[in-house]
């Protein structure tokens, strides 16, 4: 069966099909790999930079950063706080979903963007604490609109920092690259 | 970006000076057999249930289990004492120098037996080399139909096909009270956290805490009583003393 | 593509390329397409990724044991004991722990529907019918025609039908459980009635004693409060201020409680009261005293023969009860389910008077009463709940409201309460699961899980101090359900007359403010406020509500020895073996449907997701029985077929059962799993009306099959054959 299949590829048809083949996996690949570097659609082209340069802070909407593991989407009542205020909020297009979600009282479904696997055990508050700016990770958000991953969070991206910040001391090294620092 | 070999992570020194960090005690003369610490812990830690046939085959998944044995004949027979059995996170871990994947480390920071799921694949050799025994196996993507989900631990991976899973001394609770103390500005205090099983335990036949820290209540209760460290001659050195009593 | 190369493998080379993907980026674009709802008005309280706890109390069994539940973003996570609580002291047992299982069960009843009885299948209805369906049940027949039938938890509940009924003449509620019939609540209260000439709940510290004798009782698996008792044997054990204590242990087959005692005495079954009369004459003769007229008759030469328990054996025991001075003995267990039932009890409470133990630490007490409770109560027992399924028959009941109980399963095949049902015209069930008697029930309204649910349960033993337990919902309802308050309330309203006056509230919480507000004034508890919602506040806060301090009330014990105790042996049917039912230690009544309960091992035999027969393994041998060999156990009733779990400490002419399991209902967990010993008992009660539940004999007869059962200590697996091949 096997050798049957071997001698067929030999053909110039069956060098074409692995060449098809080839090709259909690559571009896949290349596909899902494309995806994963794209904002994802969001429900609200939520401009993370108009927020930032009228001067609120990160932690205005995403307390639990400084709290505990999760910083937390803020809810729509804390959105609405401000935007019912602000006249434009009636007309804008960009804004409509917010409204209609406010009025119908539905929740809006975002999209995470910064994540790391079930396996990973995340804490913002560790970090927070230890001196880490938000933009250290999630990039920075003055020019952001939609929020975008500036870095794949890979056990790389997070060992490296986690190394250097422990410099030499040992003990603080054996805590930071400890396994089951993160995975539990 | 750092590779393996720049870390220079202290070599574990396997002297017999060398305690561990957490310990348990279990008095074993008082423990009822009544298997709320097994429930306790099934629920803390996402432990899949694996149903009727896969817990005949002995694939059952308790992180911890009440052994007992029958001693002498009818009329005289009578029960060993319960005797809890969990991980014993050994400062010297048979199972970890047999993993070939680097799954089952042991950690220098909390000095534990880890078991590092998604480095895991399932070559089951840690198992076989687990005198004790407490090392469970996902044979399956066991099954938890809705809504039973909502109730799992956002603090504890859910483990997939083809992981080991073991007690871990609830490692999240460590790390939670760890950052809580972190976070007041303090250390952690004895008593103030313990594991799932120890705190449901009708009977309080369990308890944890630092076994290096000689005021902390295990110390105490090691150094008072005569508890034995099961199967300690072939140097795994396990960090849970049981108390027979009786 | 030509035909060797098929879709099929087409598909599967692009899964190779999806697959590449996702190693490549550490985590598949799939992973990144989860959509997160945040709060739309998050509560203060909370905080992102942050656990909120609640106090609340645990509906398990009717022992009322404090929780507090871990919760997060609405979800209820994890139980754990309130530790505040006097009763539970911060601890739970198994079926405490798994109640979450029982709050996220597949199987619930979802929305309120109705059925032709029996029928499986449903339709549903929304709330305003339901309702008006319960209207008219209440406005259409003659008060005297309505009955309700309710389980032993919860309390509030009982006490709002109870008012209902006590303004509106219908009849007054009747309650029942498995587990009570199983304790033989009756008798124990009989006893204490005609021993201290005072109902009651006896509670035994068994934390202060020394010497315990325990003719039965399970006090560490479900018996009335096992936490509490639990508490109690780690006392006895505890050796810091004084010895060790010692435990006896006399029972035919050995329980759980059983493997704990330091010496365990098979006496047949049936001889437990001669065997107490035996002890208490050679105690007081040990100690050169004058026999009271208690103890006369009995002749330990005698009972020693008939009881096959060793006469050295008997002096021994009789001298080291009479010997030490905190020496203690309990009733309870298979010893109280016989004809004479009543006289082990009351046998076995007079030992008490030998150390005098009345009242004094180490000893007999009686239950203190809970806040809000005036009167003792307990469960109907069986002979009242006799009266109750012949009265259904008989035409009597018209309309029947049915919550927290599950009679069908529970009550004796023989008691027929299935057939009964055939005399009630409509049979309206408040079941949160679909169980056998909502199967048979006409309409399921559910109720909330007792974790979705407000309310109290009282204390009814195990803490010195009166505790009214306190529930408030943990999570919001999963489901379409309602509470069974509200929907009495709404439907009182609905069907007007003397029901829309008789409770005048808004809604179930308001009701339990209304029970709270004597609390306010009464002096001694652990809080108090000034206006009845703080004071709600405090009490939803700490998980109820309790008095610093409480004692023990003390038996009237003038007279425990001046009386003649009947030390006859108890009366079986005829039969090869001795048949003891058991609460499964771990299921209990209604543990069935949890899977994780079903897949922890029984404590004493490690069986697990299944029923066995317990059978001595010498007597295995002579009847060619090997474990796992199917049998069938035949009694006048019934006949069931288990597997043979051949266990070494029960007496050669005994066998033994757990209770818990063969649900023909009640969620995929629970259904066609393992078969129920009441399938197998009779009508016949003891002197106190409770069901002489270990009171036959059984024949067994060979199957020739086999049947594995799954047990932890067979670490190797249990299908011999299958060993090592992928199942």
């Amino acid at each position: 069966m096997i050798k049957r299949l071997f001698d067929w590829l030999k053909q110039p048809l069956g060098l074409i099909a692995v060449g098809i083949v080839f090709l259909a996996v690559f571009s896949v690949a290349a596909y899902g790999l494309y995806t994963t570097q794209q904002s994802p659609a969001q429900p609200i082209q939520f401009p993370h930079k108009t927020h930032v340069a009228f001067g609120i802070q990160c932690l205005y909407c995403h307390p639990g950063a400084a709290k505990g593991p999760s910083a937390g989407i803020p809810s729509q009542a804390k959105c609405w706080a401000c935007h019912q205020q602000i006249a434009k909020t009636q007309t804008s297009v960009l804004l409509a979903p917010l409204k209609e979600h406010v009025e119908s009282g539905t929740p809006i479904e975002w999209v995470p963007v910064a994540q790391v696997p079930d396996f990973v055990q995340f804490n913002h508050r560790a970090h927070v604490a230890a001196g880490q700016n938000c933009e250290n990770c999630h990039g920075d958000m003055t020019t952001q609109t939609i929020a975008e991953n500036p870095q794949v969070f890979n056990m790389g991206f997070c060992l490296d920092c986690h190394i250097k910040s422990a410099g030499e001391d040992q003990a603080k090294l054996n805590k930071l690259a400890d396994c089951g620092t993160c995975h539990y | 970006m750092a590779t393996v070999t720049d870390l220079k992570i202290t070599e574990l020194k396997l002297s017999e000076a060398e305690g561990g960090k957490w310990g348990m005690v279990i008095d074993q003369d008082i423990c009822t057999g009544c298997q709320a610490c097994v429930a306790a812990c099934a629920m803390e830690n996402n432990v899949s249930f694996v149903g009727d046939v896969d817990s005949g085959y002995g694939r059952s998944m308790h992180w911890i289990r009440i052994e007992r044995f029958w001693e002498g004949e009818y009329p005289e027979v009578k029960m060993t004492p319960n005797q809890p059995m969990m991980c014993q996170q050994c400062g010297s871990a048979t199972c970890e120098p047999v993993c070939p994947a680097f799954a089952t480390v042991h950690s220098q920071a909390e000095q534990l037996n880890l078991q590092v799921y998604n480095r895991c694949v399932g070559t089951r050799y840690c198992a076989n080399n687990c005198p004790y025994q407490v090392r469970s196996f996902n044979w399956r993507d066991y099954e938890r139909p809705e809504p039973l989900p909502n109730q799992l631990n956002p603090d504890v991976t859910v483990r997939t096909r083809g992981v080991m899973e073991k007690c871990t001394f609830c490692i999240q609770r460590i790390h939670k009270a760890q950052d809580n103390a972190k976070a007041e500005g303090r250390e952690v205090v004895d008593g103030e956290f313990t594991t799932a099983c120890a705190q449901a335990c009708p009977a309080s036949a369990i308890t944890f805490g630092r076994v290096d820290d000689s005021e902390s209540l295990v110390s105490q209760l090691i150094k008072h009583g005569h508890g034995v460290k099961h199967l300690e001659e072939l140097g795994t050195l396990p960090n849970v003393t049981y108390f027979k009593g009786g | 593509m030509s035909e060797q190369f098929s879709r099929r493998d087409f598909l599967k080379l692009a899964g190779v390329g999806a697959a590449t993907t996702a190693i490549l980026t550490g985590c598949g674009p799939a992973s990144r397409y989860v959509k997160r709802e945040p709060y739309m008005q998050m509560p203060e309280y909370n905080y992102n990724g942050q656990s909120t706890y609640y106090a609340t109390t645990c509906r398990e069994c009717p022992a009322g044991c404090g929780l507090v539940v871990r919760t997060m973003q609405g979800r209820a996570i994890k139980t754990e004991g309130n530790a505040n609580h006097p009763l539970n002291l911060g601890k739970t047992c198994a079926r405490g722990q798994a109640t979450l299982h029982g709050l996220y069960n597949p199987d619930r009843v979802t929305d309120p529907i109705k059925r032709s009885r029996g029928d499986a299948s449903s339709t549903n209805v929304d709330w305003d019918s339901a309702t008006q369906t319960v209207a008219d049940a209440l406005k259409n027949y003659k008060p005297e025609e309505i009955a309700f039938l309710m389980g032993t938890a919860p309390d509030h509940l009982f006490d709002f039908v109870s008012d209902l009924a006590a303004a509106t003449g219908i009849n007054a509620p009747v309650r029942f459980g498995a587990l009570s019939m199983f304790e033989a609540r009756a008798t124990l209260s009989k006893a204490a009635e005609n021993l201290f000439g005072k109902a009651g709940l006896p509670f035994f510290d068994i934390g202060g004693a020394q010497v315990v004798f325990s003719f039965g009782s399970n006090f560490l698996e479900t018996w009335l409060s096992p936490v509490s008792y639990t508490r109690g044997f780690v006392g006895l054990r505890e050796a810091k201020t004084k010895q060790r204590g010692y435990l006896v242990q006399f029972e035919s087959r050995m329980s759980q409680t059983g493997t704990k005692a330091d010496e365990w005495i098979p006496l047949k079954p049936g001889t437990e009261a001669m065997v107490a009369l035996a002890i208490g004459r050679l105690a007081f003769e040990s100690r050169g005293d004058a026999l009271p007229r208690a103890f006369v008759d009995v002749d330990p030469l005698d009972v020693a023969s008939k009881s096959g328990v060793k006469l050295e054996t008997l002096e021994r025991l009789a001298a080291m009860f009479a010997a030490s001075a905190g020496s203690l003995a309990i009733p309870g267990g298979p010893s109280l389910g016989r004809s004479n039932g009543l006289a082990v009890a009351e046998a076995v409470l007079a030992l008490n008077a030998i150390p005098d133990n009345f009242g004094k630490p180490g000893g007999v007490y009686f239950s203190v009463m809970a806040p809000n409770e005036t009167e003792s109560h307990r469960p109907a027992s069986t002979q009242e709940m006799q009266e109750f399924v012949q009265k259904m028959a008989d035409g009597k009941f018209k309309v029947l409201f049915v919550h927290g109980v599950n009679p069908v399963f529970e009550l004796p095949k023989a008691i027929n309460f299935k057939g009964a049902l055939s005399g009630v015209e409509q049979v309206i069930s408040f079941a949160t699961f679909p169980d056998e008697t909502a199967l048979e029930a006409d309409f399921v309204f559910p109720d909330h899980h007792g974790l979705e649910s407000w309310g109290y349960q009282r204390v009814a033993t195990g803490s010195a101090q009166p505790v009214l337990s306190g529930s408030q919902p943990v999570v919001s309802p999963f489901y379409n359900t309602r509470a069974t308050i509200d929907v009495l309330l709404a439907a009182a309203q609905l069907a007007g007359g003397t029901f829309a006056s008789a409770l005048p509230f808004k809604d179930e919480v308001e009701f339990l403010q209304g029970k709270l507000t004597p609390l306010m004034s009464e002096a001694g508890g652990f809080f108090s406020a000034a206006d009845i919602n703080t004071f709600s506040a405090y009490f939803q806060q700490y998980g109820g509500w309790w008095k610093l301090d409480g004692a023990f009330g003390t038996p009237d014990s003038a007279d425990v020895l001046n009386r003649n105790l009947n030390g006859a042996e108890s009366e079986f049917s005829e039969g090869e073996f001795f048949f003891v039912p058991f609460v499964s230690p771990i299921l209990a009544e209604a543990g069935a449907n949890k899977p994780w309960l079903q897949e922890l091992p029984d404590p004493t035999t490690t069986v697990m997701w299944n029923t066995w027969v317990e059978i001595n393994p010498e007597t295995a041998h002579e009847l060619g029985l090997e474990n796992e060999d199917l049998v069938k156990i035949v009694s006048e009733f019934g006949e069931i077929e288990a597997a043979v779990y051949k266990y070494p400490p029960i007496r050669p002419d005994t066998i033994a059962m757990p209770f818990g399991q063969g649900h023909t209902a009640y969620g995929r967990y629970a259904e066609n799993r393992g078969v129920n010993p009441t399938d197998l008992l009779g009508q016949q009660v003891n002197e106190a009306g409770d069901l002489a539940f270990a009171g036959m004999k059984v024949k067994i007869e060979k199957t020739g099959k086999k049947l594995p059962i799954p047990r932890l200590e067979s670490i190797m697996g249990v299908y011999g054959e299958a060993l090592g091949e992928e199942h």
